[in-house]
């Protein structure tokens, strides 16, 4: 490995760390599940190499237990993950260009994977896609060696890691400050609150995430019509789209 | 024991599945650009993707019994108030995760609910 990707490698290392420290407590309750639900330990990180969604894992197992036909597993994994279409849509220009690892960047595409990706600035503007694989890569890896552990050692091990899982909505909370620092406009974040309480009041919990960000695109795309028609009757100067919410 | 070939026929339609969400946007927009009106919101889409997904995180809160989600409130903003001050992520990540370890594990607010 030459200096420079070492260094790229470390960077990504440190900066999913955190992901690290949730998906190894959340890979082992999967791990520990499969296992307790009568299957393999084997067959634990093969579903996370092969699937590596987490509430889809989960639901999965659910599903296994329940004697599931293969019709509703398919249908059930769509709606669980179909959020994930929508943060292809804000990553299209972020993964034009990394090369052959793309396909495998899609594919390995996790909630928290995507919100490193948009928050983190790969050191080396020239070798982002690089960047972009190590961070992929790590995270899929703690998932997989997290899955392997709690199907090989859940049962024996007492562990107190009780609210460490905690660590990923810390981390989202950073991100979005991160987020709130580097963004021009003040709106994404009024949506959100909006559509998430919204959400959290009409839908189950395993489906609020899905609905929230429906209905925060929707809430986007009507801010967005509402002040490009306001543009055009004023014709205000201000050339910038993201301008008018400074405060 | 099930029986093995049917959880790797399962494995396969949830990985197609799980898959299939993830590039279908890269397969709608490979050759054409998306329209300005996506173009504009995929810019305001991972602010507000993040907010969310922290709102998510909390959805199995208990809020109307105790301990009513405190430490997650309290730790929350913790973390905010850190973050805002310090503005060293990794600092305010794992202080926080200690913060909220020590807060369920000790049970701290239970003096406060009797």
């Amino acid at each position: 490995m030459s200096q420079q990707s070492e260094s790229l490698f470390t960077s990504a290392l440190k900066t999913t760390l955190p992901v690290f420290l949730g998906y190894i407590p959340l890979g082992m309750a999967f791990g520990f599940l499969l296992e307790g639900a009568g299957y393999h330990w084997i067959y634990a990180p093969l579903m996370s190499i092969f699937i590596y969604a987490g509430a889809g894992q989960f639901i999965a197992v659910a599903l296994l237990a329940a004697g599931a036909g293969l019709t509703e597993f398919g249908i059930t994994t769509l709606l669980i993950n179909l959020r994930h279409s929508f943060y292809g849509l804000s990553l299209l220009e972020k993964f034009s260009g990394v090369g052959k690892i793309k396909a495998y960047l899609i594919f390995a595409l996790t909630d928290e994977t995507y919100a490193l990706l948009t928050t983190t600035k790969a050191p080396d503007e020239g070798s982002k896609g690089k960047f972009y694989f190590y961070i992929t890569v790590l995270d899929h890896s703690y998932w997989i060696l997290g899955s392997v552990l709690g199907a090989v050692l859940g049962s024996v091990l007492d562990l107190r890691l009780e609210g460490m899982t905690f660590v990923l909505t810390t981390l989202f909370v950073v991100l979005t400050i991160e987020q709130y620092h580097a963004s021009r406009s003040r709106f994404p974040f009024m949506a959100a609150m909006g559509a998430g309480i919204i959400s959290l009041m009409l839908f189950s919990p395993e489906n609020m995430l899905l609905f929230s960000i429906f209905i925060g695109t929707l809430i986007l795309i009507a801010h967005e019509r509402f002040v490009q028609e306001d543009r055009d009757i004023g014709n205000i100067v201000d050339q910038n789209p993201d301008q008018e919410e400074i405060p | 024991m099930e029986d093995p070939a049917h959880l790797l026929v399962v494995t396969a339609v949830v990985a197609v599945a799980t898959f299939a969400t993830r590039a279908i946007p890269f397969v709608f927009f490979n050759t054409r650009a998306p329209p300005q009106i996506l173009s504009t919101i995929e810019k305001n889409l991972p602010p507000m993707i993040l907010l969310l997904l922290v709102i998510y995180c909390l959805k199995d809160v208990q809020w109307l019994c105790a301990p009513y989600g405190v430490p997650e409130i309290f730790t929350i903003t913790a973390v905010m108030a850190l973050h805002f001050w310090k503005r060293n992520a990794m600092l305010s990540i794992f202080a926080g995760t200690g913060l909220y370890m020590m807060l369920v594990q000790l049970d701290v607010f239970s003096i406060l609910f009797g």
